[in-house]
């Protein structure tokens, strides 16, 4: 019998809508967990999707896809680049892993909500293979960085991670909570396929991939190559939805949960991405800086997705721009400066050749940022090391959950956006993330940041060593500087230099 | 007495800190402590320069013997600590 073109029965065998009659409509698709936003089943059913795809057709090329991957892995596990690699590119791997590799399950739990309680067929069918991919992608997250375990003990931290109360993972759980795990199914497609993965992830996978085959790491350039050609055909689940909104008056809504979603993705973004592009990676493979990285390919390309979509720019969008050259510097000096307190080891990034290249970048750097640089070379290199460590929390955000910070020096600018609600002090970090809140107040107000938790006695005792017990990072996993202060010898060299003359 | 919580914005500084004070304490006292966090650590001590206190966003200085159960601060509230210089 001859085979049918996919075209010829794909949307037939799509449009699997049931009309209920045992059940009422509402108890098929719960309101709380389908959001529908009040529109009948016919509307969803006008749904689109751009990526058709049939489940053969996928199983055939996720098979070739791990076949490659896990190939790759086998011939290049005795290449020794775990032992050989420059230690600010160990860092990259070890903050990716930790941070991304469970919050995949948490995606997989996402998907599966669009896939059962969407009343869109068309984002059903796609949802269940983004689903499949998000199980593919946390198995081989976990699966890869497994085989460095024995050598170095942070890189336990890829299954570790999500299991504790570390700050960074405090923040991520917060956000990843937020747009995949407490939202309806329209809200997920809109917040995390939308303006998370289409957003953000899909572009950073693409540099993080280049980043690895440059840093010689070819097991990981095909893991990640791998996982963003799913991410580039799931993300495009909540482009139709909000075609489908935006047709049937609900603009307004949406466009909401873009700006909110936006915005804690930038935030992640700026803790985790911007560090390691513009300190991390060796200056000699620098493509870009990080603000160039974000003006190409996420804000242009973001851009034109949020017009294209008949949407508005964020409120913020100035504020954003402005954002981009800035906070990710403090968010450095924040995760160096606290350095105990995570599970890789920053690498600081601040040799001279290094602040040359980020005053080129970002004019005025010196004298910003590089006024509390000069300190804390100076204590570096005398050896002072007590004051080079912190000896109190920096105040978190209670949105973002992540330090609030500013600019520097002669550029001080640094602000606390608070916020009284029911009683209690709420601190944010910018006036977005204070308006991210408002709009749904219950939703975040019995949240403890970190600092709440200490204020509240949750950290006993209430010093560092109480503060590694909480987040459970045992010794031996605290980070540290990534060179063993290497970077050090240069400044006593210019030092010794200019004594002699 | 009682342990009161303060957050620290210190002039040239990067981030918001938690500082803990006592109710007690004169606004001298909370610069001290304030600073003990800031000063040496990412920001150089301006010699001949006193630390005064301010609610973030207000214009004049708290006394500098004013203590905080005196100054209607609540607990967590960010306060700037800005370098004056002396008079001359």
């Amino acid at each position: 019998m001859a085979l049918l073109n996919r075209m010829d029965w794909y949307d037939l065998a799509r449009t699997t809508n049931w009309t209920p009659t045992y059940v009422t409509e509402d108890e098929l698709f719960p309101p709380l967990m389908s959001g529908a936003f009040g529109l009948p089943q016919n509307a969803w059913e006008k749904y689109d999707e751009p990526y058709k795809q049939t489940y053969p057709e996928y199983v055939k090329v996720q098979r070739d896809k791990d076949a490659g991957a896990y190939s790759v892995k086998a011939a290049l596990e005795r290449s020794r680049i775990f032992e050989n690699a420059d230690p600010g590119w160990k860092s990259v791997m070890k903050a990716h892993y930790g941070a991304i590799a469970r919050g995949e399950y948490a995606a997989a739990s996402a998907e599966a909500r669009m896939m059962r309680f969407s009343k869109a067929p068309g984002m059903r069918n796609m949802s269940t293979l983004g689903c499949l991919d998000e199980i593919r992608h946390g198995q081989m997250q976990l699966y890869f960085p497994h085989e460095h375990v024995s050598k170095d003990r942070q890189m336990d931290w890829a299954f570790k991670a999500y299991d504790t109360n570390e700050w960074g993972m405090i923040a991520a759980r917060h956000f990843f909570d937020d747009i995949m795990m407490t939202r309806d199914a329209i809200s997920v497609s809109i917040m995390l396929t939308f303006s998370f993965e289409t957003g953000f992830t899909n572009m950073q996978f693409l540099g993080l991939a280049a980043d690895a085959a440059e840093a010689g790491d070819h097991t990981f350039a095909n893991l990640i190559s791998s996982i963003q050609t799913d991410e580039s055909r799931h993300a495009q689940i909540g482009g139709p939805a909000l075609k489908v909104l935006i047709e049937n008056g609900q603009k307004a809504e949406a466009q909401k949960r873009v700006d909110i979603a936006v915005w804690g993705a930038w935030k992640l973004f700026s803790v985790l991405t911007g560090p390691i592009m513009d300190y991390y990676t060796p200056l000699e493979h620098r493509k870009q800086s990080f603000k160039e990285f974000m003006e190409e390919w996420i804000v242009a390309q973001f851009e034109r997705a949020l017009t294209d979509m008949g949407l508005d720019l964020p409120w913020y969008w100035d504020i954003f721009l402005k954002d981009i050259a800035e906070t990710h510097h403090g968010m450095h000096m924040g995760s160096y400066f606290w350095r105990p307190t995570v599970w890789w080891n920053p690498a600081a990034g601040i040799t001279p050749d290094e602040r040359a290249w980020l005053e080129e970048k970002y004019p005025g750097w010196n004298d910003t940022w590089g006024q509390c640089w000069d300190v804390i070379i100076d204590n570096v290199v005398d050896g002072n090391m007590a004051m080079a460590y912190p000896e109190t929390l920096p105040y978190v955000c209670n949105m973002c959950q992540l330090p609030i910070l500013g600019t520097p020096g002669k550029g001080w600018n640094v602000k606390d956006y608070p916020l009284e609600y029911n009683g209690r002090l709420y601190h944010f970090g910018s006036e977005v993330d204070r308006w991210c809140f408002e709009q749904e107040p219950e939703r975040y107000a019995g949240h403890l940041s970190i600092v709440d938790r200490f204020l509240a006695g949750m950290i006993q005792p209430m010093d560092l060593g109480g503060a590694l017990a909480y987040m459970n990072i045992a010794p031996g996993e605290c980070g540290d500087d990534a060179h063993n202060y290497a970077w050090a010898e240069v400044y006593r060299a210019l030092r010794a230099e200019k004594k002699a003359s | 007495m009682a342990l009161f919580p303060l957050t620290s914005n210190f002039e040239g500084d990067f981030v918001l800190q938690l500082v803990a004070v006592d109710s007690e304490n004169t606004m001298d006292e909370v610069a001290a402590a304030a600073a003990v966090h800031s000063v040496g650590r990412r920001v150089r001590a301006r010699p001949g320069h006193i630390m005064r206190v301010r609610r973030q966003g207000g214009a004049d200085f708290l006394p500098r013997t004013m203590r905080v159960s005196e100054s209607g601060l609540k607990p967590t509230e960010t306060v700037e600590i800005i370098w004056e210089a002396p008079k001359h």
